[in-house]
Parts: C-alpha cells; sequence; structure tokens
C-alpha cells in the first residue's frame, strides 16, 4: 500500500522548452492528463495538466485570430506549467492514504512522484481508484456481500469464523461506518469456493449481523 | 503478482516501419528494413536471429547512435510519445543519459579499466544528476547488492579487471539501472558469460524488468536464452522481422519457415546422434545488397513457391499477437515437415552406439598439467623465489575407445583446453601418463615422431586464428598432405580438391583466401586441414561455439560424417551441453583440473548427478519455455587454480553439501571417492550413490513435443 507499488513507473515526461501545442499533443495522443516538466537528470522543475494548456477567455477575448496562432505557436511548456508552491508531490515511500490526502486537499488529480528531486513516477486518481477496486477484491470472481454489524469489539471475528468453518475463502474486506448512523459498521466481503445459497444461509445464522447485499462480481467482461 | 487491473497504457517505446541504411560507396545498404514493434512497461521484447540479420543495428537504431555512416531511412521511432527521428544531437544524448540505457556483450567495452568501479558508478550519479558524493556512493553499494554482487563495499575500491567476467557484467547492469531507465537496450548481454554466470544474469533481468519495471529489448541469437527472458519474441532474417509473436507461441507453433528451421537445428538437451538428427538451414544469409526479389528467405526455403518469388511479403497478423512475413503460414505445419532428399542423404542414418568390440585408443592416467606461478618477490628474479604453481589440470583418468567421440564440458577456468593441448603436446606434461594406441606421448610435439603428428590432429574453436590469411585454401589444405606424404605429390591437388568436397564445398573454393569465406566456411576449412591426413584422433576445441545455430548443425553433421567415414576418434570440447550431448558417446565434467564425473553421454544426464553436473545442467538456457528446471545457481565463481580449495575441489560452492552429516564437513578435509554406478559411469562425490541417485532430475522437458 505505498506510493511506489501503486504509481505508473516511468512516465512521459517532457522539457520546459517543449512548445505548448506539441505538449498538447503528447498528452492527447497518450491519453494522459499530467505530464511532469523535468531538467537534466529528471529533476521535476514542473508540471503540465489539461487544463493548463486551455487558454483563459480574457486572453483570446484581447487577441484577433492571427494572433492566437501566433501566441500559441510561440508559447513553451515553461509559461504554463504549475512551478513553487502550486507544484505538489509525494514520495515513493508514502501510503496511497497520505497520496490521497494531497489530492483532496488541493483538489489535484494527480501527483508527481519525487525521490530527492528526482521524478521517478506519477500517481494519479485512476491508480487510487485501481486500488479500491483491488482491496474489495473487484476482480475476482465470487460473492460479494455487506453485511451491517454493530459497534462492538468480536464481531468481525464472528463474521469470518461463520465463513472460514465452513472451508470457503475471504478474498478482500473493507469496512466503512454505516452512512448516517454511528451504532453500526458496513462490512465488505468478497467470498469464494461456495453457492450463493449456501452462503447466504451461513450468514443468516450469525445473530444481530444483518446481510444487506449479496451479488455475484468479478465474472469476465463480455 | 502484478495489478490485476491492467491500467491502459502506451508503449514506452514504438517503432513504425523502421528502415536503417549504411551510406557505401556502392550506395546506401538497408540493413534493416519495415521493422514495426512496441514494447510495453516491464516487458521484454527478445530479438533474435543469426549473425549478419541486423539485430545489433536495429539496437543502435533505436537510440540513432548509428555512427557516421548509419541513418534512419525512413520509418520512426517514438519513444515516450515522442518521435526520436529528427531529434537534435544534444536532446538525444540527454535521453540516452536518462530514459535510456544500454548493456553490451563485452562488458571491458563499457567500464574503464583505469577507474576504480566506484569511482565510474558514482560518477554516473554525481555529475549527471547533482547528487552528493556520500549519497551516491550508498546508492551504487545499494544498486550491486541489488545485482547480487557478493561482498558491494570491497568491490568499490576494485579496479575492472580485478573482477570476474560474470562479476564485470553485473557492475556494467547495475550502472545502467543506476538512471531508472524507462528502456533498456541489451545486446547479447550474456553472450561472453559461462552458462552458470549466464543463468544468474538472466534470472537478474527478469527481476529487474519486474521490479523496475523497465521496458527491455533483448538481442540474442540464442534461443535458450530467449526463451528464459522474453515475453514476445521477434525473429529476425536478412533485416527483416520474419515472425513476431509471445514467447510461447514462438515455441510451440512457429508460422514462419525460417522460425520453424531455426528450430530444427537446435540440438535438445537431452538427444543424442543415435536418437536424432539436426536439420541445418540450406544456404546462407543473403547480404542485405544482394536480397532476393521476392520473399527475402525464398531462395533457402522448402516450401518457395512463384508468389514467394514475385512479391515481398509483408508483416501480416495470423492471431491477435501473432505475427509472420509469409504468404502461406497458415498452410505449412512443422509436424509434416520432412527433409529434403538430398538433406536426408547428407544426414543418413546414425552409426549405432552398440559397442562393437572396440579397444582404447587414448588412455590418459593421472595427467598433470602445472604452469610455474611467477612469485612477486625479488628472490623469484634470480629463481630463489617459492615455487607456486597454477594446476591446470591435476590428475585425470579417462580413456577413450577407438570411433567413439568424448565430450569435455565445465566452466571456463576448468582446464578444458589445457588438456586437450597437454595431449597434443602443446603443453609439457608435468605428471602422469598419457598412451596413445600404446605408445608413450609424454614429450611436447616438436620431439615427437612425425608419425605420431599425423595421427593427432586439431580443430579450433576460431578458425580465422588457425589459417594463414596469405595462403589460399588450397596451398593451406596441401601442407598437410605434403608434409605427412600422403598421396604421391602429382596427386596432392586432387587430393586438395576432394576433400574440399567432402566438407560440402566445391573446387572453386581452392584458390580463395580465408578473407573471402564466411565464418561456417572457415571453420568447414579448418575440419578438412584436420582431416586431410586421416589422423586416428581428432581434438576439438570448441569448434562450433562461433558459429550460428543454422552453421552449428551443418558442421556437427559433417563432423559426425567425417568420423564414421574414417572410424576417427574425438575428443570434443564444448561449453554447450546440449552440443556435448548430442555428439558424445562419453563425457567428462571437469571441476578445476580434475574430472568430477565422467561416464556415457546418457548416465551424464540423468540421476545420479554430481552435484556439479547438476548445477550446470539446471543453468542451461532451453529453447522451450514450457521445459521445467530445477532452480540451482551457483554461488561465486571457479577458485584460483594456485590455491585450490582443500578436500573436495567443489565444496566452497556445492549446493549439495548439506546432504552430507554435518553440513558436509568431510568435503572440506578428505578428496572425494570415485564411486562407480556400472557402466563405466563414476562420481568423484562424498555423498553417496543412493543419495544422489534419489535426486529428482534436473531437466524436465514435455515429451509431447518434438
Amino acid at each position: 500500500m505505498f506510493v511506489k507499488d501503486y504509481m505508473t513507473r516511468h512516465p512521459i515526461m517532457t522539457e520546459a522548452t517543449m512548445r505548448v501545442i506539441d505538449a498538447q499533443k503528447l498528452m492527447v495522443e497518450n491519453n494522459i492528463r499530467h505530464v511532469p516538466v523535468v531538467g537534466s537528470g529528471k529533476r521535476l522543475i514542473g508540471l503540465v495538466t489539461r487544463q493548463r494548456l486551455a487558454l483563459p477567455p480574457e486572453t483570446l477575448a484581447s487577441l484577433d485570430v492571427w494572433e492566437i496562432a501566433r501566441h500559441l505557436s510561440d508559447m513553451t511548456v515553461s509559461k504554463v506549467m504549475i512551478t513553487g508552491k502550486d507544484l505538489h508531490t509525494i514520495g515513493p515511500e508514502a501510503t496511497l492514504e497520505e497520496a490521497a490526502d494531497v489530492m483532496i486537499e488541493h483538489k489535484i488529480g494527480g501527483l508527481p512522484v519525487v525521490e530527492e528531486g528526482i521524478v521517478v513516477g506519477i500517481i494519479t486518481e485512476t491508480d487510487l481508484l485501481i486500488q479500491l477496486q483491488e482491496l474489495l477484491g473487484a476482480q475476482d470472481h465470487g460473492w460479494r456481500v455487506v453485511m451491517r454489524v454493530p459497534d462492538r469489539l468480536g464481531e468481525y471475528r464472528r463474521l469470518i469464523r461463520a465463513i472460514s468453518d465452513r472451508g470457503w475463502g475471504v478474498m478482500a474486506m473493507g469496512s466503512v461506518r454505516t452512512p448516517k448512523r454511528t451504532d453500526a459498521w458496513d462490512i465488505i466481503l468478497k467470498v469464494r469456493h461456495c453457492t450463493q445459497g449456501e452462503l447466504l444461509l451461513a450468514l443468516k445464522e450469525i445473530e444481530e449481523q444483518e446481510v444487506i447485499d449479496i451479488r455475484e462480481t468479478g465474472l469476465p467482461k463480455a | 503478482m502484478p495489478p490485476l487491473t491492467a491500467k491502459p497504457s502506451s508503449p514506452v517505446v514504438r517503432v513504425e516501419n523502421l528502415s536503417i541504411a549504411y551510406e557505401t560507396r556502392g550506395g546506401d545498404v538497408n540493413a534493416v528494413r519495415d521493422v514495426s514493434f512496441e514494447i510495453y512497461r516491464g516487458e521484454t521484447l527478445g530479438v533474435v536471429g543469426e549473425s549478419g540479420c541486423g539485430k545489433s543495428t536495429l539496437a543502435y537504431g533505436m537510440v540513432n547512435y548509428l555512427g557516421r555512416n548509419g541513418k534512419i531511412a525512413k520509418g520512426d521511432i517514438y519513444f515516450q510519445g515522442q518521435s526520436l527521428v529528427g531529434k537534435a544531437e544534444e536532446e538525444l544524448r540527454r535521453l540516452r543519459g536518462d530514459q535510456i540505457s544500454m548493456v553490451y556483450q563485452d562488458p571491458m567495452t563499457s567500464l574503464n579499466p583505469v577507474l576504480r568501479i566506484g569511482e565510474q558508478m558514482t560518477e554516473v550519479l554525481t555529475v549527471h544528476r547533482g547528487v552528493s558524493e556520500g549519497e551516491a556512493r550508498k546508492r551504487c553499494i545499494d544498486m550491486l547488492k541489488r545485482v547480487y554482487m557478493p561482498d558491494p563495499e570491497k568491490v568499490m575500491e576494485r579496479y575492472p579487471h580485478q573482477i570476474s567476467g560474470g562479476q564485470q557484467q553485473r557492475v556494467v547492469i547495475a550502472m545502467a539501472l543506476l538512471n531508472d531507465p524507462a528502456l533498456l537496450v541489451m545486446d547479447e548481454p550474456t553472450t561472453a558469460l559461462d552458462v552458470t554466470v549466464e543463468a544468474a544474469a538472466l534470472d537478474l533481468v527478469a527481476d529487474l524488468r519486474r521490479d523496475f519495471d523497465t521496458a527491455i529489448l533483448f538481442i540474442s541469437h540464442n534461443l535458450g536464452v530467449i526463451a528464459r527472458v522474453a515475453n514476445r519474441v521477434a525473429v529476425m532474417y536478412a533485416g527483416e522481422v520474419i515472425e513476431l509473436a509471445p514467447v510461447a507461441e514462438i515455441f510451440a507453433n512457429p508460422r514462419h519457415p525460417y522460425t520453424q528451421g531455426l528450430i530444427r537445428c537446435l540440438p535438445k538437451l537431452g538427444r543424442s546422434k543415435s536418437s536424432s538428427a539436426l536439420f541445418p538451414i540450406r544456404g546462407r544469409v543473403p547480404p542485405p545488397n544482394h536480397l532476393p526479389p521476392g520473399c527475402v528467405f525464398e531462395p533457402r526455403c522448402d516450401y518457395a513457391r512463384e508468389a514467394c518469388r514475385r512479391e515481398r511479403p509483408g508483416l501480416r497478423s495470423l492471431a491477435d499477437t501473432h505475427f509472420t512475413r509469409c504468404l502461406f503460414s497458415e498452410e505449412i505445419d512443422p509436424a509434416v515437415w520432412a527433409p529434403s532428399p538430398e538433406l536426408q542423404s547428407a544426414i543418413r542414418s546414425q552409426p549405432s552406439t552398440a559397442s562393437e568390440t572396440s579397444n582404447d585408443i587414448l588412455n590418459v592416467s593421472e595427467l598433470k598439467t602445472y604452469y610455474r606461478h611467477p612469485d612477486s618477490s625479488p628472490l623469484s628474479m634470480i629463481g630463489l623465489g617459492k615455487k607456486e604453481f597454477v594446476k591446470a589440470v591435476d590428475g585425470v583418468d579417462f580413456v577413450v575407445p577407438k570411433g567413439k567421440t568424448l565430450g569435455v564440458v565445465g566452466e571456463s577456468g576448468c582446464g578444458k583446453s589445457t588438456l586437450i593441448k597437454t595431449i597434443i603436446g602443446l603443453e609439457e606434461m608435468s605428471g602422469g601418463k598419457a598412451q596413445f594406441m600404446g605408445f608413450d606421448i609424454n614429450r611436447k610435439v616438436n620431439q615427437r615422431d612425425l608419425s605420431l603428428i599425423r595421427e593427432l590432429q586439431m580443430v579450433f574453436q576460431n578458425p580465422d586464428a588457425t589459417m594463414n590469411p596469405s595462403y589460399t585454401v588450397g596451398q593451406q589444405l596441401e601442407r598437410p598432405l605434403r608434409r605427412f606424404r600422403i598421396v604421391p605429390a602429382d596427386k596432392i591437388h586432387d587430393e586438395a580438391v576432394r576433400i574440399l568436397q567432402s566438407v560440402k564445398l566445391d573446387e572453386h573454393y581452392y584458390d580463395r583466401f580465408p578473407r573471402q569465406l564466411s565464418g561456417g566456411e572457415k571453420q568447414r576449412v579448418g575440419i578438412a586441414r584436420a582431416f586431410a591426413g586421416h589422423p586416428d584422433l581428432v581434438l576439438c576445441d570448441e569448434p562450433v561455439s562461433a558459429l550460428d545455430v543454422s552453421v552449428q548443425a551443418a558442421v556437427l553433421n559433417l563432423l559426425l560424417e567425417i568420423q564414421r567415414e574414417h572410424n576417427t576418434t574425438m575428443i570434443f570440447i564444448s561449453h554447450d551441453l546440449s552440443v556435448v550431448r548430442f555428439i558424445s558417446d562419453f563425457v567428462a565434467v571437469m571441476y578445476l583440473g580434475q574430472v568430477v564425473e565422467i561416464g556415457p553421454a546418457e548416465a551424464i544426464y540423468a540421476p545420479p548427478y554430481h552435484p556439479y553436473t547438476e548445477s550446470l545442467l539446471a543453468a542451461v538456457p532451453i529453447p522451450d519455455p514450457d521445459a521445467e528446471q530445477k532452480h540451482i545457481r551457483l554461488e561465486g565463481s571457479v577458485p584460483s587454480p594456485l590455491h585450490p580449495p582443500s578436500g573436495c575441489r567443489f565444496h566452497t560452492r556445492c549446493p549439495r553439501r548439506s546432504l552430507l552429516p554435518d553440513g558436509g564437513k568431510v568435503c572440506e578435509a578428505e578428496s572425494p571417492p570415485w564411486q562407480d554406478d556400472g557402466g563405466g559411469h563414476r562420481i568423484f562425490c562424498h555423498i553417496p550413490l543412493a543419495q544422489l541417485r534419489a535426486l529428482e532430475p534436473v531437466v524436465n522437458i514435455p515429451a509431447a513435443k518434438g
């Protein structure tokens, strides 16, 4: 659950001297939204995002068509990139939660991963969503169950025991406080090696726990 | 495990219709034509082909580093989304420094011999990245640990010549990775290494690809190596990629006749000359300025039709991931392939291995060859220094029956070459006895009888070094005929021509000079000369190691044929265990000057093994991704023969010592006994035979496939 395990290594990067229109092409062609701008030795000097490439309307209003074309073709990445205190980064040893924290706080979609000033990767919202999916075992075939349990010690153990005593496997698990309530938790489980009927029967036997939802997920996509 | 959710990503490098040309006085020569592929993060693309197929040109072209007369004639290379073609020199240099690394065949070309390893490595970080000296040092040591370098702190203080070849290559790989490159280009990185070291280096490449997510372009002529490291394979022929497919597909279901031919000419581990034959591909790779008008492989192809001569096929898709450049890939079934009549006659039925009561022609006992090691003290200058010896061959016993082949295997520095040089008299014997047909051959070659010299001949690894470049082939063949008075003086020319024909070279070669021959042809002449005087014993020192696989197959067939004709005895050295298995009746495994296991070939390749043999077999790259091989890797390199380890010489590296009580204390103290497994199979080890026999076979090749 470290940034280094989920970031994209060797991201596509650019130099500060690249023209903005080329950077735009680079991002569109490779379907990416963040491009770190680096100097010699992959040292981070800025970040270009798609928003940054969009020109503010007031600039456009004051220029005629020919001027816009010239304005664009002369402009380099160094003019539009995010730098200084607006440029947020994260280290490879940080946890994913820390990365999420930075992204939420500043409302940004991606962070260059930097080790001693050198870019080693990039982590984006997509990477976090992938991690969420894997945390809940969304890609594996099995039964996705949501259980509502009282907020007290030992409920996890009772639930897990009910499943593992029957020789079934729990592939993934996550828990959140039940939305808008303080006295209960929702536990999301991914269970395999059993049928839906068996599983439902076993879960209903657990006292004071409630089956909220059960469905089959992780089937191969058509 | 990789994340299950594959994130859509763009390839690190994408090559589109790339053609690379060299400008020559005769016009541009297209060394690489119309090559397209892509490599993703954490993927290895293996490029395989014979020499002269444009593999290395492609590698250099990828980084636009082609030398003064090379140029990209057509197509484009996109690296990380940006085209490399037409980039300014300065920009390219920065890219090569920051994001692309290369590893070449010879590590010494990448290392500066006058700088300590530490200085060269830290320089990468301090100069390029502005990392502080102390920090750079720490990171270099970490990286050396990462490439499994023993004792990295010490290695940092050494000069390149003070570490072994395998370690040098590790340093180069570590240096290449210091920059955390997105693309790593490896051009035959393990070709110069011993099998055991090679196996460790290949494991390393696989680990690094996974951990660093690097895209790797891996070039090799060795299909076994490719099978071990690559995810996908591009087969190159005459400058074109003729087949591109996932590695399992290439070996299980090759669709291009050339790929099929390449796989057929490999000797497979576990196959011998009596159970199988090698089928060389006829003809040779056309030079890039004389390509056939149609398909480039058409002149050598067994399936060629009219359409193949007319048009040059493009690379087309057979399945999602399988591409071929053959018009008839769907119709060609390698299973129903049969050798053409002339090929069949060339490799007609092999001799039966049933041993007719043959007498031993060579009898070697307790053979020793020591080299005097000059002491560094000034006393030694006046002959009073301590006398130290490098025990290159130290007490070797074996016999070779007439008409049979003894294969000798072992890592470099085991004394294989010294052994046969001693037998032929190029080195002085320091002790022991050697008898050839009952005559002592203890003296050096210059004191031997001419008739004895005639009976013992040698074929060398490098045919260039054995031929006088200023004499024609004919003159070189006539010399032994004249010297040994094989035929009357007026018949010498005819005899030379006959010999040429016997190695499948026609009369025209008589007047050619060595420089006008290809590698395979030179080796044929070398073999022809060795066999000219009808010797009784031919010593072959790695005769096929420098040759391409298809040529190797032809030369091996030739050796077998001539041997059969004259009932010649051979001693055959090779580091390639599959080749030795194929050609030999008996095999001796050497380690540090001693034979550790000897016996009939089939017995060597099945349990019980000597632990050293077992490790060698575990390291052989097998050209079949489905083959199961036990993972045994030897630590370190062969110890110095100046001070060999006490007791069993292999005890310092032996992976099986723990089988003995006390963790194998006896191995350090006592020299092991010779244990007889019957049928002439003997093992030089302390571990009881029953225990060795109980070990599982190292290699398990699925039997279903041909």
